[in-house]
């Protein structure tokens, strides 16, 4: 689901150390090129290219996968726009992607800045990497059962604590930042890793001389840390930022539990359309406005991103 | 060293993201092991009072729908080892197939040069701005109508020839690898195939593992698809399987432990992933981090 | 270049295999034309009783076997939808009054009148009405498999008084009777019980009702029944009506009078509710009163229950005792490959031969009166009192049925998210319900 990120990631390593393209030997490869190609272009065409231009086509008709789409011009649009549940649904991914984000990155901040001046060791990165090889859908169940009002672990250990019980995803103001929880739960020591990465690359003779300074750990991490590490935390918000809309195994297993549906965020809402009520254009149409969201989203980043590059060079 | 305060709450922090981290993973295996009948009344303890298997027999399908009944489960048909074995194959051919696909055209798009090059390789990239669930309407549509519903053919074939993203990395290594090698292999009279399969490919085991991992964790973790594609029994994988469980449960209460059982086993495999290849895939971010 | 060959050969070879691995999970017909059935039901607790149906039915047709599907009711039509999207649906499934007409809309379903008519079989032999609800325009859509109505159940160790159960009263401006006797049965933590000016509501025990919540555009489990009793129609006409009156202020009172028991601390609040389902919750002894529908006769006087339950009929309101009564039919896929089969089937699960197996195990009232009888008798001989339930069955005008529409599936949700909502105190329950009603109209429209 968080796939993207590692994507511009790889863009700023590779583009700094990779040689320019030789210009010698102006070649044509192109028979042997294509053979090379094939695989590749005719997946690309028939599951990327092909199904582009039939979403666009689908989200101008009336369609149910069942019968036949007919064209109905922008009347799916028309209908969005007065859609309550689209809006909500539109709002409660915002807020869901907010609280996650932001739970996430500082967290995932914190710990690889301990991990960078206590210790690395592969043992411990690896286990912190644990939530994030198990499927979304065991991490939802999990946490379902550790949640549960009268049997999970966390309201026994808040009970024994003397503190009231909580309802978590059975509450209705709780569901969402719950869900976010648990997905940064999944993600942080990810996160953490990727960060620390980054850290890594960090001279240590700063450090040092920081050190020699006086300055304090907090000191060092807010003058050093922070503003070294700047370009790549603003890669991973994009990458974790883009993933983070796209939320839905989480929504899928807890729906059952959380009232008011609220946690039906859009993708939850656009499978809802296409595949339990039959309104497959509809949905088209709202994966259309997804598309439109998230790609407006990614340019303003990407000037932000090359604003902080160009910030550090 | 002296252990200076700070040090110390430093020291407490990590441990407790560590305990964050390993105790929903203690809890699951301990819930796993509890007798279903047991749960309202022994659902505190560090460790249940009578420990049992049953629960991983009866989603294993290991016992019959009389005894996975008695056991707190619904005795409908469940058989993570089917499953599993499914998850096994969606990864394994997925990331077979779209790493050896990619990695051909990744070289081709970094060292061959033929006219439409850029404009093909600008197009693949532009894919990767648009989200799954776009094409996903249109793909089920397509794999629906060739009949493919409920096939392993269906489920692998949006993913198994390539993705954006592998293309698009293997052909950034590609470009870093050193022209001359391959140089000196043309003056040994290779062919482009010979060059790319005798040469290229041996010398780019690091990032063809990488992206294989990658690819592996996310067939892995894939739910969606799946779940529309991959319905029937025979197609099920360990996500699917988990979230049919769910809903197979009694209608009076989810089948707590026979579900902890189950997620159980959907853990092991990349638990043993991890304690095998843990180094590698941990290196692996950083490699495909920043450097 | 002879390895790029070999390559292409082996990707071909994989492509292939994987094509073969691929299974057919519905239907299917192997050479000896030996067919598999695929049957969808809800209710864990009828699997046993249709099994023996499947059984005996293969064992009349031994070229036909039944492989029966339970998923909870919460996932049900969600599966079954999204199967149907994919073409690869049951040959035939339980179907629900509310929910099959967008089956029928998007053709899903097959039409078994000409079945019907070319077998003859008696469509009256059913508990009066069961069979109209499945009929449209003259194309039947099923045939009736049980029948349900609702009643009260009580814990009898924390309702210990059980004298005027039976004449329960109930309005939504001071709750009547009914709220009397939740009220004393409700307990705190100090062993005071509702009706005490010294009962402590933020530490309750013991509720003395157990709502329901997720009950769609229904509320067939408890604020339906009231609502109905107290006035409230669903529909402008039932079945196939076009317009809904779920901003019926009869509605609003009822809602909102089931919101002011949780907040006199009668029953549990919604957003600290438990995740067990209120059959659980009644089992651990945490609730005295609830409604429950017939199907659940088993769960409550079975050997497997926890606590002593007995029946008590619907509390009678402004207009009446009113419960609803719904029937469950089977339908036919109309993508089946094997429509005569599955005729056969859905034929033997609306005989009396089959009625009378699931009536003997009574778990539910079959539709055929003989299955009935035949629950009846079961129960009887097993010492289980649920006269109420066949009582209010039979009571002249104390019944209605659930609304039959289009768009049930989505009208559910809607509903059901304005009622929660109103629960939880987000929103007045006209403004919700209004809001809710605008917009299940517009779906009909």
């Amino acid at each position: 689901m968080k796939r993207g990120w590692i994507v511009t990631t790889t863009e700023d390593r590779v583009a700094v150390t990779a040689p320019p393209a030789l210009k010698t030997r102006p070649r044509d490869d192109r028979r042997v090129a294509w053979l090379f190609l094939a695989p590749v272009l005719i997946g690309f065409a028939v599951f990327y290219l092909y199904p582009t231009f039939r979403g666009v086509w689908y989200s101008l008709t009336d369609y149910s996968l069942l019968n036949t789409p007919s064209f109905v011009g922008v009347e799916n649009y028309d209908k969005l726009i007065g859609d309550a549940q689209f809006w909500k649904s539109l709002r409660i991914t915002a807020y869901y992607v907010v609280l996650n984000i932001a739970s996430q990155t500082v967290l995932a901040l914190g710990l690889a800045a301990l991990m960078h001046r206590l210790t690395g060791s592969i043992m411990l990165r690896a286990t912190l990497l644990l939530p994030w090889l198990v499927p979304n859908v065991t991490v939802a169940l999990l946490w379902m059962w550790l949640l549960d009002t009268n049997l999970g672990l966390v309201n026994h250990l808040l009970a024994a604590a003397g503190l009231d019980t909580q309802g978590f995803l059975v509450s209705p103001t709780q569901a969402l930042p719950t869900i976010a929880i648990i997905n940064s739960w999944a993600y942080t020591g990810y996160t953490a890793l990727l960060l620390y990465a980054g850290m890594l690359q960090i001279p240590v003779e700063l450090y040092e001389s920081a050190g020699l300074d006086g300055a304090g750990e907090w000191r060092m991490f807010r003058r050093i840390t922070l503003p070294l590490l700047r370009p790549i935390l603003a890669l991973v918000l994009v990458v974790s930022l883009i993933g983070s809309f796209q939320i839905f195994d989480t929504v899928a297993v807890t729906e059952k539990v959380v009232p008011v549906g609220a946690g039906r965020v859009i993708y939850f809402y656009i499978y809802q359309q296409a595949f339990k009520y039959f309104h497959m254009g509809y949905a088209s149409a709202v994966a259309m406005v997804l598309v439109v969201i998230l790609g407006l989203l990614t340019l303003v980043q990407l000037r932000l991103l090359r604003a902080s590059h160009s910030d550090l060079t | 060293m002296k252990l200076k305060p700070g040090r110390v709450l430093a020291w407490t922090a990590l441990v407790a993201f560590l305990l964050v981290t390993i105790v929903p993973f203690y809890w699951m295996i301990r819930t796993a092991i509890t007798p279903a009948a047991d749960l309202f009344t022994d659902s505190t303890g560090v460790v249940p009072a009578h420990p049992t298997m049953i629960n991983f027999w009866r989603v294993l399908g290991l016992v019959d729908a009389e005894r996975a009944r008695a056991a707190g489960g619904s005795g409908a048909e469940i058989s993570f080892l089917r499953y599993t074995l499914n998850s096994i194959i969606y990864c394994g051919l997925i990331a077979t197939v779209q790493t050896f696909c990619c990695a051909m055209a990744g070289y081709a798009f970094a060292r061959l040069r033929f006219p439409g090059r850029d404009l093909v390789f600008g197009l693949i990239l532009a894919a990767l701005m648009v989200p799954p669930i776009f094409t996903l309407l249109p793909n089920f549509a397509l794999v629906k109508n060739l009949g493919a519903i409920d096939t392993f053919a269906g489920m692998v074939a949006p993913n198994l020839l390539m993705t954006p993203f592998a293309v698009f990395f293997l052909r950034q290594f590609f470009l870093s690898v050193p022209r001359e090698v391959e140089e000196a292999a043309t003056i040994d009279g290779a062919g482009r195939w010979g060059i790319f399969w005798r040469v290229v490919m041996p010398m780019s085991r690091g990032p063809l593992i990488t992206i294989a991992l990658t690819t592996s964790v996310w067939a892995w973790k894939d739910y969606l698809w799946p779940l529309l594609v991959g319905r029937g029994e025979d197609t099920r994988v360990l996500t699917v399987g988990l979230g049919v469980f769910l809903q197979q449960s009694p209608n009076t209460q989810p089948d707590w432990t026979g579900l902890m059982a189950a997620s159980t086993l959907s853990v092991l495999p990349v638990l043993a992933l991890l304690v095998v290849l843990g180094k590698r895939l941990v290196q692996s971010l950083n490699f495909t981090g920043i450097k | 270049m002879p390895r790029f060959g070999t390559a292409i050969a082996a990707l071909t070879a994989v492509a292939l295999s994987a094509t073969m691995v691929a299974c057919d999970s519905g239907s299917s017909a192997d050479a000896d034309g030996r067919v598999t059935l695929d049957y969808w039901l809800w209710d864990d607790q009828q699997l046993p009783a249709y099994q023996a149906c499947a059984d005996a039915f293969t064992q009349a047709n031994p070229d036909v076997t039944v492989k029966i599907t339970q998923t909870a009711w919460a996932q049900y039509w969600q599966n079954l939808t999204t199967n149907l999207a994919g073409g690869s649906a049951p040959d035939v499934w339980t179907d629900h009054a509310s929910y099959y007409p967008q089956f029928v809309t998007s053709n899903q379903i097959l039409d078994i009148q000409p079945y019907v008519d070319k077998d003859q079989v008696d469509v009256g032999q059913y508990q009066a009405g069961l069979a109209d609800l499945f009929v449209k325009d003259g194309k039947r859509y099923g045939l009736p498999k049980d029948w349900d109505t609702m009643a009260l159940v009580y814990n009898t160790k924390l309702v210990n008084d059980a004298t005027g159960l039976d004449q329960l009263t109930w309005n939504p401006a001071d709750g009547g009777t009914f709220e009397k006797a939740i009220a004393a049965a409700t307990v705190d933590a100090n062993g005071k019980n509702g009706l005490d000016p010294a009962f402590d509501r933020a530490h309750v025990k013991t509720y003395g009702f157990l709502p329901e919540w997720a009950d769609g555009g229904q509320g067939q489990n408890g604020w339906g029944d009231l609502a109905v009793a107290n006035g409230f129609t669903f529909l402008d006409k039932n079945p196939w009506g076009t317009h809904y009156n779920y901003d019926d202020p009869k509605l609003a009172e009822t809602i909102t009078w089931f919101k002011h028991l949780i907040d006199a601390g009668y029953a549990p609040k919604f957003d600290k509710q438990s995740t067990l389902s209120r059959d659980a919750v009644m089992d651990s002894g945490a609730g005295a009163f609830t409604i429950v529908g017939s199907w659940t006769i088993g769960t409550y006087l079975g050997t497997s229950a926890k606590q002593k339950y007995a029946f008590a009929p619907l509390p009678t309101g402004p207009a009446g005792r009113r419960t609803a009564i719904n029937g469950l039919s089977d339908a036919i896929y109309a993508g089946t490959k094997h429509p005569d089969q599955a005729w056969a089937w859905v034929k033997f699960l609306g005989s009396a031969d089959c009625q009378n197996l699931v009536g003997d195990k009574a778990v539910v009232f079959p539709a055929i009166k003989s299955g009935t009888d035949k629950a009846l008798a079961a129960h009887r001989a097993a010492g289980r009192d649920v006269h109420v339930f066949t009582d209010e069955a039979t009571a002249p005008g104390g019944t209605f049925f659930l609304p039959i529409t289009d768009h049930g599936n989505e009208v559910s949700q809607v509903v059901q998210d304005a009622i929660q909502s109103v629960v939880l105190g987000q929103a007045p329950a006209a403004d919700a319900l209004k809001k809710a009603n605008d917009q299940v109209n517009g779906l009909l429209q």
